[in-house]
């Protein structure tokens, strides 16, 4: 592969306006993003009473079931996914009618308290309207049902399928008294109870409501408008937050997993302010502290270069935090450019030149380490096949279940850890 | 037949990637959303099946989709002949290309000026039926499009048609097949359709002694084959001890040679010590032998003749797949299209030895015996490669869950 070639490809970060002038590396990729199907799978599997039906090939239910079979929230191979699969006659004359059968043999078997209904790609070219099929089985059988769309063809990648799923649920909801409790929307993994933020919050004697979709009931859907305040926790969650907010009246504080000191501390402050009460003392201690962790590792990191994959965090958030340190930003992939992230580019192409393109296309990013030799690679990689090219992994999954300033601590060792690494890869190597 | 509890039964295409996978030299380029790739990776890894720098997506736009659009395809080719240099680059449609109806014959035929590799179009995506009809072109394109017809003679080879990824424990009995193909005659695997082999090997399988049809779905690519190139061929598959030494005399006969008498000796004594086992029925008073199967055709006809050298009824024959591949299918071996009668006849079971897949075992009563035989797989992995199902090895396996299966009768 002509490297040179590869680079000529690419835009530079400052060039950039929407994301549609970023461009993919190469026309084949290799793994390719994950698909909106799978996004509504991760978003259900945390409504613990819910099922989900999938209408679409045998593939695309295959690989979501096949992706489930060790879940314990999903109950394994007997669990609560299951599938009402396509064939040729149904993509030709409709498949709504096998549904509606299909539907039947669900609240016979299985009794739940909420269905979602994804569709998939070929069912959104065929047409079938199962906006209206939905609401004509919820009324049938006297449940709520939903229906998702996840066709891939118009999204980047999963992100839309958890955000339509979370969104779906806004029909839940319905008017409550104000029981003084915070949602937290949008965690999609971990354990919300681990997080340094839900210590700040039961410290403060804030009872959690909602948390949509890492863990909860229909009932508690059902109940979310009694909430004071919404967390939203990563883009998926603002439509939801944003309807709570009109129909409810219900303010939302954006605080996803941000790394920069200054911004937690900012969310902090917010999400206190809408409550309507004072922060813990601790607050302060922690933010002091995260700032003086930042400080002493700024030496270390300094001039350390890096190429961004994929990690928890806020792609452009995280760039900037790690270029205002000194480091070299290479290379950052990235599948969204937002509004909210402006800001944050603004401040990396002030500081950096890196280059940008899309994520999940790791095959011809090989030629780009030849080239560019970056020391780090943030993201799921091949480890060994990056240290071979001097290149240290940076890992940062034990994020999932992080919010608040633990995000800096973890990530400013994880960055330190990686660059002696990478060091230590290239003592005595020709790497450059 | 709408509902579907469990895993769907695995279409047509993802047969065909599995496999396309398989081949050596190759590349496979999906043209289609690529969170279907992504998606498929984690059932590829867990087949045994590499798919680094061999299995790539272009992604589709709404764009793509209303107007038609195959210019991303077109540009995937290049780089990949580019960047890669396979000898073959195989096209595959998705469910979204197949549905708008992407000519993807005409654009291999056309791109073929534009590229070294060979190209190869799969229009089918998913709608044409399950995994048997997908294998079963997956065969006949590969030896129509790659078989040459002038490949030089190689004494003492043989192919594999009908061997698939995608069966339980493949990797297995292709080495136990190699093994008594080796021993009984002194003969080496050429082509392989499809498991572990390479493009080569194909283009050269016409020079072979002999085919090997495991399954009906492989027939037409062995007759195709057969009209090419002279190469005879011998359908059925090595189950149990008897099976086993027929489809070795079958073999012999075919090739005018005789099995290797040490073989035969050893096959022939396997069958005499397990004699016993016809008097086990007689010996019961409230429990008597019962077996069901389920699994590939190959399988459940293969295990069938194991439990009749056994004397033990086999009273649910349920093939795993449709059988529209097979012009004259055994009337015993059922298959069920909806799940609901499956659920049925495993829930109903009583003192059965069940040799079946992971789903029949979350379903049988607890006074049942289970052992896997077939795909798929939900508990655990497939890691050893010298444990088969096929031959007097599996067979030696499956008497082991027979002794169990006989502790629990009265």
């Amino acid at each position: 592969m002509d490297r040179k070639k590869l680079l000529a490809q690419m835009m530079r970060l400052r060039d950039v306006d929407t994301i549609k002038d970023v461009k993919p590396l190469t026309a084949a990729m290799f793994p390719g993003t994950h698909c909106p199907l799978m996004g509504a799978a991760m978003a259900i599997r945390g409504i613990q009473d819910s099922m989900m039906v999938i209408i679409g090939t045998d593939e695309c239910s295959y690989y979501t079931k096949h992706m489930t079979l060790h879940s314990e929230d999903y109950g394994g191979l007997c669990g609560r996914v299951v599938s009402v699969t396509l064939d040729s006659h149904d993509v030709t004359f409709g498949c709504v009618k096998k549904v509606e059968q299909a539907f039947a043999e669900i609240m016979q078997e299985y009794h739940p308290s909420a269905v979602f209904l994804v569709t998939t790609c070929v069912v959104e070219i065929i047409g079938d309207d199962f906006d209206a099929a939905a609401e004509g089985l919820g009324r049938r059988y006297g449940i709520p049902v939903m229906a998702v769309h996840t066709e891939h063809f118009k999204c980047e990648n999963h992100m839309p399928g958890l955000e339509r799923t979370m969104t779906a649920c806004f029909s839940l909801m319905e008017k409550r008294p104000c029981n003084g409790s915070v949602n937290l929307l949008g965690q999609r993994m971990g354990n919300f109870e681990s997080t340094e933020l839900s210590r700040m919050l039961t410290d403060a004697g804030i009872s959690i409501g909602l948390q949509l979709p890492c863990g909860c009931t229909v009932d508690e859907i059902k109940n979310a408008a009694a909430a004071k305040a919404n967390i939203v926790v990563g883009d998926i969650a603002l439509p939801l937050a944003q309807k709570m907010k009109q129909c409810f009246g219900i303010p939302y504080v954006f605080f996803d997993k941000f790394v920069s000191p200054d911004r937690i501390a900012a969310c902090y402050r917010e999400l206190f302010e809408a409550l309507e009460i004072a922060p813990p003392a601790e607050l302060q201690g922690l933010y002091e502290k995260a700032r003086e962790e930042v400080i002493e590792a700024k030496p270390e990191l300094e001039g350390v270069s890096f190429i961004y994959g994929n990690t928890p965090f806020r792609v452009f958030e995280f760039t900037r935090f790690m270029a205002e340190m000194g480091m070299n930003p290479l290379v950052v992939q990235t599948s969204a450019i937002r509004p909210e992230d402006r800001e944050d580019i603004a401040a990396i192409v002030e500081c950096s030149d890196p280059y940008v393109t899309k994520t999940a296309n790791i095959a011809p990013m090989q030629f780009i380490y030849d080239e560019l030799h970056p020391m780090l690679y943030l993201g799921h990689e091949y480890a060994s096949r990056l240290r071979q090219k001097g290149i240290a992994m940076v890992h940062t999954d034990g994020a999932g279940s992080m919010l608040g300033f633990e995000c800096t601590r973890l990530v400013t060792r994880a960055l330190l850890m990686a660059a002696q690494e990478a060091r230590d890869i290239r003592k005595g190597g020709d790497f450059l | 037949m709408s509902l579907c509890r469990f895993l769907p039964t695995p279409s047509d295409r993802m047969g065909i990637l599995w496999s396309l996978l398989c081949v050596e030299d190759s590349v496979i380029v999906e043209y289609g959303p690529a969170g279907t790739t992504h998606y498929s990776m984690s059932l590829f890894g867990e087949l045994g099946i590499d798919q680094q720098n061999r299995l790539f997506s272009t992604h589709m736009s709404e764009d793509d989709v209303v107007m038609g659009d195959v210019s991303r395809l077109e540009k995937a080719l290049i780089e990949i002949d580019e960047n890669y240099a396979p000898k073959v680059i195989f096209v595959v449609a998705s469910s979204v290309s197949a549905v708008i109806g992407s000519d993807l014959r005409g654009v291999c035929a056309y791109m073929q000026e534009r590229v070294k590799a060979r190209l190869i179009a799969f229009e089918q995506g998913g709608f044409r039926g399950d995994y048997s009809i997908g294998i079963k072109e997956a065969y006949h394109l590969l030896i129509d499009e790659l078989a040459r017809k002038d490949a030089p003679k190689k004494p003492n080879t043989y192919n594999i048609l009908g061997m698939s990824a995608g069966v339980y424990r493949s990797a297995s009995d292709l080495n136990e097949i190699k093994r008594l193909m080796r021993e009984a005659f002194g003969m080496e695997c050429g082509a392989c359709l499809c498991l572990e082999t390479d493009i080569g090997a194909i283009e050269a399988c016409g020079g072979a002694e002999i085919s090997l049809v495991l399954r009906d779905e492989a027939l037409p690519a062995a007759k195709l084959l057969e009209k090419r190139c002279g190469v005879p061929m011998v359908a059925g598959a090595p189950y149990g001890y008897k099976g086993t030494l027929d489809w070795l005399n079958a073999i012999a006969e075919k090739l005018g040679r005789r099995v290797n008498p040490v073989l035969t000796g050893e096959l022939q004594k396997r069958m005499g010590e397990n004699m016993s086992y016809r008097m086990v029925g007689l010996m019961l008073k409230e429990n008597l032998p019962n077996v069901t199967i389920l699994g590939d055709y190959m399988t459940v006809k293969g295990l069938s003749g194991l439990m009749e050298e056994l004397n033990f009824p086999v009273t649910h024959k349920i093939c795993a797949h449709c059988l529209r591949a097979y012009s004259d299918p055994d009337a015993e071996i059922q298959y069920l299209p909806d799940e609901k009668d499956k659920i049925n006849i495993m829930r109903g079971l009583d003192h059965a030895l069940v040799l079946a897949d992971d789903i029949a075992k979350t379903l049988i009563p607890a006074n049942c015996t289970f052992m896997r035989v077939s795909s798929p797989l939900v508990d655990g992995a497939v890691i050893a490669k010298h444990m088969p199902i096929m031959g007097p090895r599996g067979a030696d396996w499956i008497l082991e869950s027979v002794e169990t299966y006989l502790q629990t009768l009265n």
